[in-house]
């Protein structure tokens, strides 16, 4: 194993005085004795056994707090804290001479102080796709087009030929075999089960090549599993080069930093439950193909919304398997369909319901912007 | 009487020759707490994340010694006396703030600081029959401002336990109630809701308890005639196993009779038997269960040292990751 601590040792600030640990007071002094101890000694160069375990008591402590409470009542400094000791234990695996074990801890315990500063939001969406009331397409509309047809009136639309020149798509076309070269050894969320309204349906953290071992290649023994709704390009930047932010995206007020880019991976058969999100989606498609189907916000007196605070944005009716008999004015809601292709992008206005069906190995890229 | 200690010692607080000197932040098997002193004096031990204090409560005076983070870098054996709290009757430590209960006033101390400073106090009656802290006339004290919490006299409370987040009190017919956050079950009503006010434990209603505790996210109590403990609401250290028990379950401790005593630390429990065993579960990471392991286990597992020493325990006080043990030697069978 190449030793990466020079590597690493490069990206730190080069000494002590440039590496403060500045906290609230929130913080008690003596967590902060721990972090002083660890930092003093990653920069005395001497080989300190006791380093590794000095940043698991950071972790664990701050653990600890960041589980007291809801995450709201979380004081973010704590938050920072676990990233410190998430840092320290990192150095102090990379240090020396690191087995392929070592490395790979560091990569988990990276990825771990990066999921513990993301706050899930509920919604997942899934389009389904009625031949008869097929989504309109369009080939490369200009700003004005998409913004006087589309936009303006809040009108879906299948947009083709703009994502050709994706990396994506040319210098890197996206597999699996790719995909776990690029991001193979990371931590992700998995959601399991058949979808999030369900009783069954909950979240595991698993690397990418252990999901696509068991959830995509794999027999269904361990159910369903969608990689969904998580912001992997920020964790893996490479991925991210593969893929641009639509033109279009201009034509809204947000800035271009505000623009949440979610990446959907899975095997067939994963379902988004017919719902609504708060901002406008370029969804676009990748890899394998999807049924979506889109009611407008005008029809949500027959879509049956779930009363609850947590799942307002989202109907009771299971799309494809509709009780008419508990819903019967679901049938009056008119709708369009669609099965999304891979490099079309699929233009989703905001607060429009959409219900979304894998029909294959599927990897969709949503960008919510405003 | 002597006290021993394992888990965490991170901050000397169990091994006062100072942090640096240790290989290991984790103490896995018992170790005497030498600074512990006197067989005159009935000490009761108090632990924090970081510190722990001593009460020392001797016919000529009582005080508190500490020792840890909080004694700053004290190497004498009997860790640092506090003049603060000479003549006390009970202490509380936590990260923050020292509780001190004296016959006519309790006081918070701020430990945080170079200097202590007394940031409450508040007179009260020598009621004669003196509840223990964290109960106090009128109520009790949180180890965070404002401090003093009413409580209802009704209630007829006899101990309290705070956790983390949520409280646990047994009154004097033997009720448990709870209240605070129960995103874990840890209330013991069933839901995972949270409460503001002091709930029967209606699954306990008609078993009487005599000794409740609390841990972060779970809580703990031993009923009166039945001996067993009844762990209320596990939730276990997430990469070894979760579990979410919203009512009360009892605990099956093996060849087990009666439990006089239980603790709880942040994670972990530890129950202290009518025949002297000291029995451990829960989150092991920093040697805190004492089975020379760091591991962590669902299962009541006997901490072995103390038979295989000939020693008897009497009671248990966990810290957040550690567990302080008194024991004295057993009694040789007449031959």
């Amino acid at each position: 194993m190449a030793p990466v601590w020079t590597d690493v040792r490069a990206v730190l600030p080069s000494t002590v005085c440039e590496f403060p640990l500045h906290f609230s007071e929130k913080i008690e002094l003596s967590v902060l004795k721990v972090l002083e101890l660890a930092r003093d000694e990653l920069y005395s160069e001497a080989d300190c056994p006791a380093a590794a375990e000095r940043a698991q008591v950071i972790i664990d402590y701050s653990w600890e707090k960041l589980n007291t409470g809801t995450w709201r009542d979380v004081d973010k400094e704590w938050r920072r804290v676990y990233s410190f000791g998430c840092l320290f234990k990192v150095l102090s695996l990379c240090h020396g001479n690191p087995s392929q074990y070592d490395i790979q801890e560091a990569i988990k315990t990276c990825d771990m102080a990066f999921l513990k500063q993301k706050v899930k939001l509920d919604c997942v969406s899934e389009p389904v796709i009625n031949p008869a009331q097929a989504v309109p397409r369009i080939h490369c509309p200009s700003l004005e087009r998409f913004r006087s047809d589309f936009l303006d009136p809040q009108k879906p639309v299948i947009i083709e030929g703009i994502t050709d020149h994706w990396p994506a798509f040319a210098e890197h076309p996206w597999s699996i075999d790719y995909l776990r070269t690029i991001a193979g050894c990371r931590t992700v969320p998995i959601e399991v089960g058949s979808k999030y309204t369900d009783e069954e349906w909950s979240q595991k953290l698993i690397t990418v090549n252990d999901f696509i071992d068991r959830y995509i290649i794999g027999t269904a023994e361990d159910g369903v599993g969608y990689l969904a709704q998580h912001q992997l390009f920020d964790q893996v930047p490479e991925l991210k080069e593969d893929i641009r932010i639509p033109d279009y995206c201009c034509l809204g007020e947000g800035d271009e930093d505000d623009i949440t880019i979610n990446a959907w991976f899975g095997p067939g058969g994963t379902v988004s439950p017919l719902h609504q999100d708060p901002q406008q989606n370029f969804l676009a498609q990748v890899v394998g193909r999807k049924y979506i189907r889109l009611y407008s916000p005008d029809e949500t007196k027959y879509l049956y919304p779930h009363q609850s605070q947590l799942l307002h944005n989202t109907s009771q009716v299971e799309v494809e398997n509709a009780d008419l008999v508990k819903f019967p004015d679901f049938s009056k809601a008119s709708y369009q369909e669609c099965v999304l292709q891979p490099r079309d992008v699929l233009f989703i206005p905001q607060q429009h319901w959409h219900y979304v069906r894998s029909l294959e190995l599927s990897f969709s890229v949503s960008f919510w912007w405003s | 009487m002597t006290w021993f200690g394992f888990g965490f010692d991170g901050f000397g607080q169990m091994r006062p020759a100072g942090v640096s000197g240790q290989a290991s932040c984790n103490v896995n098997t018992p170790v005497l707490i030498s600074d512990v002193c006197g067989s005159e004096c009935g000490v009761r031990v108090r632990a924090s994340w970081s510190s722990r204090a001593d009460v020392h409560r001797a016919r000529c005076g009582s005080h508190v010694c500490v020792s840890g983070f909080v004694s700053g870098s004290s190497e004498e054996d009997c860790g640092a006396v506090l003049p603060e709290s000479e003549g006390c009757t009970d202490a509380l430590i936590s990260e923050r703030y020292l509780t001190l209960s004296f016959t006519d006033r309790v006081e918070c101390w701020e430990i945080q600081h170079p200097q202590n400073k007394l940031v409450w106090k508040r007179e009260q009656d020598n009621t004669g029959h003196a509840v223990a802290l964290p109960l106090v006339s009128g109520g009790y004290i949180m180890p965070k401002p404002p401090f003093f919490r009413p409580l209802c006299s009704k209630l007829c409370a006899v101990s309290l336990a705070l956790g983390s987040e949520h409280a646990v009190l047994l009154t004097s017919d033997g009720t448990v109630y709870s209240w605070g956050s129960g995103s874990h079950g840890q209330l013991g009503h069933g839901a995972l809701t949270s409460q503001e006010e002091p709930q029967v434990v209606e699954a306990l209603w008609g078993v009487p308890i005599r000794a409740v505790s609390a841990g972060n996210w779970h809580s703990a109590s031993v009923s009166r005639n039945t001996e067993q403990p009844i762990n209320e609401d596990e939730k276990k250290e997430a990469d070894v196993f979760i579990s979410i028990q919203a009512f009360p379950a009892l605990v099956d401790v093996p060849n087990v009779s009666e439990i006089s005593s239980i603790s709880c630390g942040s994670r972990h429990t530890a129950a202290v038997t009518g025949t002297g065993d000291l029995y451990t579960w829960g989150w092991g990471h920093y040697g805190q269960l004492g089975h020379g392991t760091e591991n962590s286990t669902d299962e009541p597992t006997l901490v072995d040292y103390f038979p295989s020493h000939h020693m008897c325990v009497k009671d248990v006080i966990c810290g957040l990751w550690n567990t302080f043990v008194s024991a004295v030697p057993k009694e040789q069978p007449p031959s």
